[in-house]
């Protein structure tokens, strides 16, 4: 008699929502993920690759190239889970008015991990499209990459979720941004090589989610399998833990 | 008369720590309106979370059956036979009128036809119609409220659950939002409200309990209430006119505050002539006691807040 719309449905009308609202406003909204990283290649990969011309055996604009494509998605997930979540938690009561319609907590948590993953696809894709353009990749393997933009998302999504879970106010994700994420960009394979770095550096390098993310894309690129297996099950199972913590520790904020 | 929503000894508590309810029974049948007053921190909009389910944690009861359905369990199913509009409006302010109705309805897993229709119905309903491509940000909060309520019909709910539907608007407002209160009432919508205006649950409601600390203190029809728990009238007078050495009689009940004296009494002629005695008669009056003279008489005068 009462038909509550199947699991799917419910997520994929999260995820519509989401989509809806970000691309109402999508010049404003994807101008900082779009632009960014383009200035950050212009920078450092023209820039500094005038004194440097490989790394790893990899041409210098390549190889920052390869990771600002998913860099750029880490930043618009990251940042969507944790100040825009934080403003649907508290502020706007976004998520009251959701789970007041027949979608519980984890519908509403998926859908939206789910989005902020179609934005790292999307965001990759579009950073991608302008290497293209600007011939620094051109194997048409590279568009595999969207898809490790996705999972990268995903993953970002869910630390962000879990961190946001703790936030009492706005001034508590500076540790987030500041300490965690901005530190974690150098230090995970973006402008230099991982191999350069001290015993220990290197251990705290292969704990940072981002570095696996970077690694599958040049995996992607330049045909480097050595440690595919080991990246990417880091960051699927990356995706449910932090998922999952996620979205149990936010229900704990949603319901009383 | 079926039972839409049937609790008993209900009680919870925030981390085991605040206790929010005391063992509260309750129920709600098909058709009438039902309304929860009480002073804040009585527990209301607690119980309409867990009627909801948007309240599971820390709860422990005999029964507890919302459409016959268990709230912390089957919150899905309930909610869709529900709408639910909460204490501060929770619109998308990025997008229109038509697109939050519309997104709204997907959570429904509405078809888009469907959905369409329903949302052209409501926004007659709620009289919006105008409104339909203006961005929540330019609507006034009379307006915000009424796409809250016609947000909350998307389902076409056979219960509809009101936390202070009416709590900052102005009379105009407030009283259209009555009408359409009493119209879906007419439909045969089941509506669970809470209330600190007085007036709205005299007006709306055939049944009231007024709760205090969790607990239900009394409930009933609200004339009903009046009638059999305080006395039929009232003389107020400010406190300076009153001598402290007054004689009244036995029949007469007084209730004083350092600006406000009240004296309750069945007869009215009892007050009258009680009134003789103050001289200055343009600082007292005599009226018929209402349910804000009982809930005051009820629940005490200190602040909860």
């Amino acid at each position: 008699m009462i038909n509550v719309p199947f699991l799917l449905k419910r997520v994929y009308s999260v995820w519509y929502r989401f989509m809806k609202v970000y691309t109402k406003n999508i010049f404003s909204n994807g101008f900082e993920p779009f632009v960014e990283p383009i200035i950050f290649l212009g920078g450092i990969g023209f820039g500094l690759g005038g004194f440097i011309k490989e790394i790893e055996g990899i041409p210098y604009i390549q190889f920052i190239g390869s990771a600002v494509i998913i860099t750029t998605a880490m930043f618009t997930s990251a940042f969507e889970c944790a100040y825009g979540t934080f403003v649907r938690l508290t502020f706007a009561r976004t998520y009251d008015g959701i789970i007041s319609s027949p979608v519980s907590v984890e519908n509403l948590l998926i859908g939206e991990i789910l989005w902020a993953g179609t934005k790292g696809f999307f965001f990759s894709l579009a950073v991608l499209l302008i290497l293209l353009m600007l011939r620094i990749f051109s194997s048409l393997r590279v568009f595999f990459i969207p898809f490790i933009g996705f999972l990268t998302g995903a993953m970002f999504a869910g630390i962000s979720l879990f961190v946001t879970s703790f936030v009492k106010t706005f001034d508590h994700f500076s540790f987030y941004t500041s300490g965690f994420l901005s530190p974690m960009f150098f230090f995970s394979g973006t402008v230099f090589s991982l191999q350069q770095l001290s015993l220990p550096l290197r251990v705290i390098a292969e704990v940072l989610p981002l570095t696996h993310c970077i690694r599958l894309s040049r995996a992607i690129i330049f045909s480097r399998w050595e440690n595919f297996i080991f990246d990417i099950s880091y960051v699927i199972i990356g995706i449910l833990l932090f998922g999952f913590l996620g979205i149990n520790r936010i229900k704990k904020r949603l319901i009383d | 008369m079926t039972e839409v929503i049937r609790i008993r000894n209900l009680s919870k508590s925030y981390n085991n720590r605040v206790v929010a309810l005391k063992k509260i029974s309750l129920s709600v049948f098909g058709g009438e309106c039902y309304g929860l007053l009480g002073p804040n921190g009585a527990g209301k909009t607690t119980l309409m979370k867990i009627i909801y389910g948007k309240a599971k944690y820390f709860t422990s009861f005999d029964e507890l059956s919302v459409f016959g359905y268990n709230p912390l369990k089957e919150d899905l199913k309930i909610k869709c036979l529900t709408g639910i509009i909460p204490q501060e409006d929770n619109l998308d302010e990025e997008l229109s009128v038509f697109e939050n109705l519309y997104i709204y309805s997907k959570y429904f897993g509405m078809p888009k036809k469907e959905s369409e229709k329903r949302i052209e119905e409501l926004l007659e309903f709620m009289d919006l119609k105008e409104k339909w491509n203006v961005k929540i940000r330019q609507l006034s909060g009379g307006m915000k409220r009424r796409l809250t309520i016609a947000r909350a019909l998307i389902n076409k709910p056979q219960l509809l659950i009101l936390d202070e539907p009416t709590t900052g608007l102005d009379p105009q407002v407030r009283h259209h939002i009555w009408d359409k209160i009493r119209k879906l009432k007419s439909e045969g919508v089941t509506i669970l409200l809470t209330t600190h205006y007085m007036e709205e649950a005299y007006q709306l409601c055939d049944r009231i309990s007024i709760m205090n600390l969790g607990e239900k203190i009394i409930e009933g029809n609200p004339l009903e209430l009046i009638k059999n728990n305080i006395e039929k009238y009232v003389l107020e007078v400010s406190s300076k006119l009153v001598n402290r050495n007054l004689k009244i009689p036995e029949s007469i009940r007084k209730e004083e505050t350092e600006e406000i004296t009240k004296f309750f009494s069945e007869d009215y002629q009892s007050l009258k002539r009680l009134a003789t005695k103050f001289d200055n008669s343009d600082n007292l009056v005599i009226r018929q006691t209402n349910l804000e003279d009982l809930f005051l008489k009820l629940t005490g005068r200190k602040l909860y807040d």
